[in-house]
């Protein structure tokens, strides 16, 4: 599906990606996980072109994106829920949704049930429901984190690019985003998911790739590195 | 240096000369009115060239100049030398009310509200005929100085002196701690608040400033021209100005003169229709022969210089499709100021240096380096002053910080003791860098108390807290990249000086001296951080970790009692990290006590001496390092619990 | 009295075209923080346009919808040439200094094409004053009230209703973002200045038949439509309405009881004040923004 090779990204002068080498099979959650300042949100946004890369391939599905504008990559089926959530705050749940489907409403990608769709959204996350027609920067930052992914389902993606959904959130919202991600998963969706969270992001992939200072250190099925202990030392610096 | 030196003092003296062999009046009151425009451009440079603000006031700030001088003149008979200085002080007056409200708002807010005031100005210059004879205008004579009439070659040699004098003023202010402040503010405002150097205060100086050169500008005009009028200062006439700052370059004094020069001429040029087609071809053959060097050294692509030469070109065709020139001329200024702010960004001075350099690959520095020799290696840091007994240094009493739905920092409280290192760690979004900007005053919280030394800082400047105690290094660096690694720290040191204005045009003994203890000051705190051999290097050509390193000891030229350290790890590599721990303790050692964010777990854990964890914007944990270490909360905070 | 009365009439209607003008400026500063300083001169060119139409007898109510066009056209024009590169670039000195050119160079293209007269520019209805709680007002007047509150309320239907007006909030909200959903920023930037040339230049065609149509006409009115956009907020539709009130009667009354000359005093001071008290506006709201 998704097939990155050889990926060098960064900001100005500073190279901070370094030949990264990813592959995303259809029907997958393959996760990057790594500490912080590792590259791990570097490396999403070099694939969806909000930061350009100084060399490297990128195909979705056979199809050259490394030098395509983000919105381009979007009409391609590439859902990327960004780091931060990034709802549009003067907008509704509901039009947040729609935007979502853009591609879809203005013919750059089929139309499929949009109706059908916003309703089976708001049944996976219920609480958007209620919310319906609530300005999104109103929304807590649970809520939100579910709109952000709720938005990029409505895309009908080909593959989901997360981007840390626990980040800021309590426990027990961390919990909830997990347990959907893995209907999403029984869904047979295709994702690539960052997170920090290493354990509960390996707990629901099947393939995992580790960052450290811009590289992969580690890869291999997400049951073999559970129980690496390399990945508590990266994490905790603990002996 | 000598040859810049040389190469200025010839100029002078032939311009000096210049109206004793040349004896056409024309030519000497073009020249002079290059040298009066001259002024004004090198007072709208600070503004636009060093702190970054567009003005389209200056015409009005000109007017008023002018006016000041014409209505003195012409209303009482007052004498030249008192005229002078007056139409100075009334332009600062008028630049200070302008200014205040003004420099309140960022960019095109600043444009429009100057461009507001200039169009008030120009209003009341017409309107006001009481005062300013309306649109009939004044008439005056050349002054007369100490009873003596001068004639149209004193004049020239008074204006030539002022403007040699304005010149030196303004090389003296933009050189001291001043015109570092405004490169600073420009480069990264926040850093520049972080400082101690208050950005608002700061801009509006170099507004007031840049004001009184307008004046000055302005009542030598009026003597030149001995006839106002109200259509002078108008809309028209401020583009210009602005025009010739950026076409001369921005940051130059030599580019404030040639864009004086181009402005004057290019109307004269521009009258006479063949004149003006001789010279769009020749300037069509400069830029073709120019860029085809660019192109085959390969310092150019094709695509890059198509555009312009695109345009000369055209320029070229339409020379010789109109008959009138006159009636064009805005359009072509129009042109011109489109293709300098794209193509020729760093002005006509900043193109030929780049120019020079690339062709000869020399570099030729335009600054003063400092000399490292003579500077001394006293103790850097000083110690933390003491001023209370309490041990508690700093006390947050549930903070609460909200953005919109988001708690960003919830029910926070912490408490941070005198000469501790306090470790704050937390994964991704939980707050930790929210809380340094509500401590530095960049955020205020929406509820909750900060207790500094048993003082609140809550809804303080950021500036304001800086200068009570706290300094801070930035996540993302926010150094004054255009500026010296030695400059950077002497921007820090601001707080240091105690001179003022004109003793820093003047060049008085105790600016003097404080320039050169805030040099040593500053030279010293770079050896602190082992930056000492890369005093002159400009800040973005440093690298990263060394730039880590600068932002530490600018932080610590602040002589601050707490020092807020966010992630001064990242990005560096293994040796760095272990010279950075060495310097931590180091300053820990002078009682300073230090906030530390970092996700490098083996830098925190070695030196913290509590660790606070943030967690979804609460604090989940506290304690030592190993206590936090193996805190259940932590462990799940940071690798997600097993339930999930 | 009388006259008081009249002289708010014709203020609210001067507000409403100053209203309309603020609020192309508020089109554009969302989507990229950019302002076009040579709005004035959008509204001169189809006020001149219109009046080129009107003298070669195009019926008034044709002329609207063919200026709008050209106004299209020329926002177009000013965001690929003036804002585009600088967006580029990151330079908010370079889109100041290059839509102030842009305007500069309209106004002497028009100059030369028009030459620097003011001309009379025929309404569509009739010359004679109605009267409304004794005063006059003109039919023109109404007119102008009615035309600028509905070009307002059409772009805000169009933005909260249609799915590419959303697309347009969305961009105004979060650049990058909008762009993972698939929406064209850059076209989204250029469509802002194409409608808010459009609102300019309709306003234009509006307010001719109440003063005069003239090439220099454009400058103060873009500076007072900034003052109204200040005072308003740059964030809020009401804001500007209210704003462009305030400063119409100001106008009007400071043109009738003090001189002419100085009619354009109290707007600039306005601003000044406003400016220093509550920069964001009377209506508009305190943003925090991320470090």
């Amino acid at each position: 599906m998704l097939a990155i090779k050889d990926l060098q990204a960064g900001y100005g002068k500073v190279n901070v990606l370094k030949n990264i080498n990813i592959e995303v099979p259809k029907n997958k959650i393959v996760t990057l996980i790594g500490a912080n300042g590792a590259g791990k949100t570097t490396t999403l946004r070099a694939i969806t072109g909000m930061i350009k890369s100084t060399s490297g391939h990128i195909t979705l599905n056979g199809k050259p994106i490394s030098q395509m504008p983000s919105y381009r990559i979007a009409c391609l089926g590439l859902a990327h829920s960004p780091e931060g959530r990034r709802v549009f705050s003067s907008l509704t749940v509901f039009d947040n949704l729609q935007l979502g489907a853009f591609p879809r409403l203005t013919g750059s990608r089929a139309k499929g049930d949009f109706k059908g769709d916003i309703e089976k959204a708001m049944e996976l996350f219920p609480r958007l429901k209620e919310r319906r027609n609530q300005l999104a920067g109103t929304l807590s930052g649970g809520e939100q984190q579910m709109l952000a992914m709720a938005r990029a389902i409505m895309l009908n993606p080909e593959i989901i690019l997360l981007d840390e959904p626990s980040m800021g959130l309590a426990p027990i919202l961390v919990e909830e985003v997990f347990k959907i991600i893995s209907r999403l998963k029984s869904s047979g969706i295709t994702m690539l998911l960052v997170e920090q969270f290493a354990v509960a992001a390996l707990n629901v992939a099947d393939y995992a790739y580790v960052m450290e200072n811009g590289k992969i250190v580690v890869e291999g099925t997400a049951d073999k590195l559970k129980n690496d202990p390399a990945i508590k030392a990266a994490y905790l610096g603990a002996h | 240096m000598k040859s810049k030196y040389l190469f200025i003092t010839i100029g002078i003296i032939l311009l000096s000369i210049f109206p004793i062999f040349i004896h056409n009046e024309y030519y000497v009151h073009m020249v002079e009115r290059i040298l009066i425009y001259s002024i004004l451009l090198f007072g709208l440079d600070i503004v636009v060239g060093y702190t970054g603000q567009v003005s389209l006031g200056h015409a009005g700030l000109f007017g008023i100049g002018a006016y000041v001088a014409g209505i003195l003149y012409f209303k009482l008979g007052a004498p030249f030398i008192v005229i002078v200085p007056l139409a100075i002080i009334i332009a600062c007056i008028f630049g200070l009310i302008l200014a205040l409200p003004a420099l309140k708002v960022l960019g095109p807010y600043m444009a429009m509200v100057t461009l507001a005031f200039g169009t008030i100005i120009q209003i009341l210059i017409n309107e006001m005929t009481f005062l300013t004879e309306g649109p009939l205008g004044i008439k005056l004579l050349k002054p007369v100085i100490f009873g003596f009439q001068t004639q149209t070659i004193h004049y020239f040699w008074i204006v030539l002196s002022l403007s040699i004098l304005s010149l030196i003023v303004v090389n003296r202010i933009l050189k001291s701690r001043l015109g570092r402040a405004f490169e600073a503010l420009r480069d990264s405002p926040v850093a520049c608040d972080c400082m101690g150097v208050s950005v608002y205060k700061y801009k509006v100086y170099a507004f007031v400033i840049s004001a009184g050169f307008a004046g000055l500008s302005g009542c030598l005009y009026a003597f030149s021209e001995q006839y106002i009028s109200p259509n002078t200062y108008s809309f028209e006439l401020t583009v210009l100005f602005l025009l010739a700052i950026i076409m001369g370059g921005r940051k130059t004094r030599l580019g404030a003169f040639i864009g004086a020069a181009i402005i004057i001429i290019l109307p004269q040029l521009l009258s006479d229709v063949y004149l003006f087609r001789n010279v769009a071809t020749v300037l069509a053959a400069i830029i073709i022969v120019g860029a085809v060097i660019l192109v085959s050294k390969k310092l150019s692509t094709f695509k890059k210089v198509f555009v312009p030469i695109a345009s000369v070109i055209s320029l070229v065709v339409f020379s010789y499709i109109i008959k009138s020139i006159g009636d064009w001329r805005l359009t072509i200024f129009g042109c011109m100021i489109l293709l300098v702010v794209y193509y020729l960004q760093d002005g006509i001075v900043g193109f030929s240096r780049n120019f020079y350099i690339s062709i000869f690959s020399s570099k030729n520095k335009s600054r003063d380096d400092v000399e490292l020799s003579k500077l001394s290696n006293e103790d850097a840091i000083l110690y933390a002053k003491n001023s209370s007994t309490s041990k508690i240094l700093l006390n947050l009493k549930s903070v609460l910080m909200q953005f919109g739905g988001l708690k960003a920092l919830n029910d926070v409280d912490l408490i941070v003791k005198k000469g501790t290192i306090h470790g704050l760690i937390g994964p991704n979004g939980s707050g930790k860098s929210t809380l340094i900007n509500v401590l530095t005053g960049i955020y205020v919280p929406t509820s909750g108390n900060v207790e500094f030394s048993d003082k609140s800082i809550v809804g303080q400047t950021s500036a304001k807290i800086a200068l009570s105690g706290i300094a801070r290094t930035f996540q993302n660096v926010q150094l004054f990249s255009e500026m010296t690694a030695i400059e950077n720290i002497m921007v820090a040191l601001n707080h240091t000086y105690k001179s003022n204005l004109l003793e820093i045009a003047l060049n008085l003994p105790r600016f003097k001296k404080e320039e050169v203890n805030a040099k040593q000051r500053a030279y010293s705190l770079l050896k602190f951080v082992g930056l000492n051999e890369l005093a002159n290097e400009e800040a973005r050509n440093l690298p990263y970790g060394k730039q880590r390193l600068l932002e530490i000891a600018r932080a610590l030229a602040l002589d601050s009692n707490l020092l807020l350290l966010d992630e001064p790890a990242a990005g560096l590599t293994a040796p760095d990290i272990k010279e950075l721990l060495k310097i931590i303790s180091r300053i820990k050692e002078h009682g300073i006590t230090i906030i530390l964010i970092e996700h490098h777990m083996e830098v925190v854990m070695a030196i913290s001496d509590t660790i606070s964890v943030l967690d979804f914007g609460q604090k989940i944990a506290e304690g030592k390092p190993k206590e936090v270490q193996a805190n259940k909360k932590v462990i799940e905070a940071y690798l997600g619990a097993e339930t999930a | 009295m009388d006259i008081f009365i009249q002289l708010i009439y014709s203020g609210i209607a001067l507000g409403m075209i100053y209203g309309v003008i603020a609020f192309g400026y508020q089109l554009t500063f969302a989507t990229s923080s950019t302002l076009n300083f040579g709005q004035g001169e959008a509204l001169m060119l189809g006020a001149m346009v219109g009046l080129t139409l009107s003298n070669l007898g195009v019926n008034y109510w044709l002329i609207i919808p063919i200026v709008c066009i050209f106004g299209l056209v020329q926002g177009s024009v000013v965001e690929y040439f003036g804002v585009r590169p600088a967006i580029k670039i990151k330079s908010e000195f370079g889109w100041i200094m290059s839509t102030i050119a842009l305007g500069v160079i309209f106004r002497n293209l028009a100059e030369n094409i028009w030459g620097r007269g003011t001309y009379r520019f025929q309404g569509p209805v009739a010359d004679e004053p109605l009267k409304i709680f004794g005063a006059n007002i003109l039919p023109m007047e109404i007119l102008v009230v009615i035309g600028a509150v509905a070009m307002m309320l059409m772009v805000e239907i169009f933005n909260r209703k249609s799915i590419y007006g959303k697309a347009v909030i969305a961009t105004a909200n979060d650049r990058d973002a909008s762009g993972l959903m698939g929406i064209n920023t850059s076209l989204v930037i250029t469509f802002s200045y194409a409608l808010s040339s459009l609102t300019a230049c309709f306003a234009g065609v509006l307010i001719a038949p109440l003063t005069l149509a003239g090439a220099s006409a454009g400058g103060s009115l873009g500076l007072k439509a900034f003052a109204v956009a200040i005072v308003g907020g740059l964030s809020s539709g009401f804001g500007i309405i209210v704003g462009g009130i305030i400063l119409g009667i100001s106008e009007t009354l400071t043109g009738f009881y003090i001189s002419t000359g100085y009619k354009d005093v109290p707007s600039l001071i306005i601003l000044l004040i406003v400016l220093s008290i509550k920069p964001s506006g009377l209506f508009g709201k305190t943003t925090i923004k991320k470090v």
